[in-house]
């Protein structure tokens, strides 16, 4: 900028004080700052991972039958080092811990993470901070879609595996699509418009799923039941299999829209005017968090209040960028249930209660606090 | 950032027959807000567009930046119209600064800023690593605002002053040749109005930035444009130097009141008052 070399100070002062007064500073750096850089990527990024596996290994522990952790350990390590399968006689432990309760932890992680990192996409591209796929609507929508299915019977067939994901997808996409339109249209749009809408739309889509129950087959119906309380029951590793490919189809496309998201809390028009192709990103966000909800809740049943208190909790001790957040709320996310999952089988053990009450219970509460205390740091 | 001013043949928009209307492709029975603009715009200038409420100004800057779809008619920035240049070609040129700036997720200052290197990388949703290079350059833009030490407080926590000289240091920080401001001075106290003008008018004369600002305050645009642009109803009554625009005449028949026009007691400018 300066026009005037420094070896004319003396010449004019007065035109050349404005710039000769500011020494040149000390360059910023991601490190000066609390600032998103690849080493604080990794550290955190890697925390996450390490407090995933920690957890995973504490909660394979509790159960009906209680396994101790050096137990849990060396049966994992058995697994790794390749030793050969074990029986329901030769060893009981081992088939509950690995064909039991490890499906079901994963299923848990896989769930909660994707429902975590799907609010947190909602969040940014509706620019409303309550948005939870549940809360909004988005969940019913999938459950909607996944019911139709079900009681069109392509529930029982093996051909369903991929048909039950794919109309669940499709209720979701529908639901997204009416809220987007919703919140996109009209002045004066506040974020409780859409809280507003959610409640409508969840009021809507459960009136036809208990349509749909109450005309259905009771055997089909009460299968339902349990599942839309949101239940984490009965996977095998094959299920997972095909879950993890729609979850991983969905992440990546997502992913790749961290730092497009970081540009559209400014605001869409602001966005724009950054080089954001808002549209492309909006369609890729919207059919990536359709098919992440389709997913889980094909598969899982309606869980709730992840997607809104992980996203807070992340950016209140990290922060709000995306690219660390989409990852790190994943870890949180799937920890957190895989601890609600453990809650839900242990406390009434024998017997157990859906997942889905542990979220809500914990969930609820915070959603009012947050509704009611409009906290800064948390974006309201 | 350029550390001479770029020389920039040519004018930095040339706009032909521009009509624009709200509405979807299928409902389009508004009327238009912008009608046939013809005009050309100068690089290296301080235009202030101005004209009464729901004329038309903000829509001809979100046009100016593409942020709304370009209706019928060709805009060409520096020559290249824009159905030529992608969102990311046209940011790394133009640079708007919006009205207000809502934020209510927990972003701090610097990273808003270094926010404006996104048009400058390619690649997957434009994930990438902040470099050095962006690093100095978000620098240098924050310490010319002066918000240098703001720079890891909260976007929220911030004044209104300090958010909006953080906003211009996030343009600065896409390197634009044009910059253009949506009533840069509308919710600032007078020191304020007065610290973001001597900004804008140093970035233009330092190195030669075109500043396209809309702004209510008749007397502000007097003093720092070197050109102005009156809209009326979508369309152009005058384009001229402020002493062309700013005359009692004109500013009755567009504005609907009477208004008297004397000079400024430094500059000699004209003044706009409103009668008792």
């Amino acid at each position: 900028m300066a026009k005037v070399p420094p070896m004319t100070i003396s010449s004019s002062t007065t035109e050349s004080s404005e710039w000769v007064h500011s020494p040149p500073p000390v360059p910023l750096s991601g490190s000066s700052l609390p600032m998103l850089t690849i080493h604080r990527w990794c550290l955190w990024v890697g925390i996450s991972f390490l407090l995933a596996v920690v957890a995973l290994w504490a909660c394979l522990g509790f159960g009906t039958e209680s396994i101790a952790f050096s137990r849990v350990w060396s049966i994992l390590l058995g697994v790794l080092m390749g030793n050969g399968p074990v029986t329901i006689e030769t060893d009981p432990v081992s088939v509950i811990l690995l064909q039991v309760r490890l499906p079901r932890l994963i299923l848990a992680f896989f769930v909660g993470g994707s429902l975590a990192m799907v609010g947190v996409a909602l969040q940014a591209l509706l620019r409303n901070p309550l948005a939870d796929p549940f809360i909004i609507g988005i969940s019913s929508g999938a459950a909607l879609g996944a019911a139709i299915a079900i009681l069109f019977g392509v529930g029982i067939s093996v051909w369903s595996v991929s048909a039950l994901p794919v109309c669940a997808f499709a209720g979701a996409l529908l639901s997204l699509l009416i809220l987007y339109r919703i919140s996109s249209a009209g002045t004066g749009f506040s974020i409780y418009t859409l809280l507003l809408a959610g409640v409508v739309l969840n009021a809507i889509f459960s009136a036809f799923i208990m349509f749909l129950t109450s005309v259905a087959d009771p055997n089909r119906a009460f299968g339902m039941y349990a599942w839309l309380m949101g239940s984490l029951t009965g996977p095998n590793f094959s299920t997972l299999g095909i879950l993890s490919l729609y979850l991983g189809l969905g992440l990546i496309v997502l992913g790749t829209q961290a730092q497009s998201l970081n540009l559209l809390t400014l605001g869409e028009e602001t966005a724009r005017s950054l080089g954001v192709e808002v549209e492309r990103v909006k369609q890729s966000v919207f059919v990536a968090s359709a098919l992440l909800t389709g997913a889980v809740v094909s598969f899982s049943g309606m869980i709730g209040f992840v997607g809104l208190i992980v996203p807070h909790a992340v950016r209140l001790v990290l922060c709000a960028d995306h690219r660390l957040l989409l990852p790190v709320a994943g870890f949180v996310g799937g920890i957190f249930l895989m601890l609600a999952d453990t809650v839900a089988r242990t406390v009434l053990s024998p017997g157990e209660f859906p997942v889905g009450v542990v979220t809500a219970l914990v969930g609820g509460p915070v959603f009012l606090f947050l509704l009611t205390n409009r906290n800064r740091r948390v974006g309201m | 950032m350029r550390d001479s001013s770029p020389f920039i043949a040519g004018p930095a928009y040339v706009l032909r027959d521009v009509t624009f209307r709200y509405g979807t492709p299928f409902r389009n029975t508004s009327e238009p807000v912008l009608k046939n603009l013809t005009c050309s715009i100068d690089s290296g200038k301080i235009l202030g567009i101005l004209g009464p409420n729901g004329s038309g100004k903000s829509t001809l800057l979100k046009l100016l930046s593409r942020v709304l779809p370009q209706g019928s008619g060709t805009i060409e920035l520096f020559g290249n119209p824009f159905s030529l240049l992608s969102q990311a070609d046209v940011a790394r040129r133009v640079a708007l600064v919006p009205q207000e700036t809502m934020q209510i997720f927990p972003f701090t200052i610097a990273e808003m800023v270094l926010m404006g290197r996104f048009p400058h990388h390619r690649g997957w949703g434009g994930w990438h690593w902040e470099d050095s290079e962006d690093w100095r350059i978000a620098h240098q833009a924050m310490e010319e605002l002066d918000v240098t030490h703001l720079g890891s407080r909260l976007v929220t926590d911030v004044s209104g002053g300090e958010r909006q000289r953080a906003v211009i240091a996030r343009a600065l920080t896409q390197e634009p040749q044009v910059l253009l401001l949506d009533e840069p001075t509308a919710f600032l106290d007078l020191h304020h109005q007065l610290d973001i003008a001597r900004i804008l008018r140093r970035l233009n004369r330092e190195r030669g930035l075109t500043v396209i600002l809309v702004s209510h305050d008749l007397n502000l645009a007097s003093q720092y444009c070197d050109r102005l642009m009156l809209l009326h109803h979508g369309e152009i009554v005058e384009i001229g130097s402020p002493r062309e625009v700013l005359r009692p005449d004109l500013l009755e028949s567009v504005y609907g009141c009477q208004v008297l026009v004397d000079g400024h007691p430094q500059s000699g400018l004209p003044r706009v008052s409103l009668p008792v």
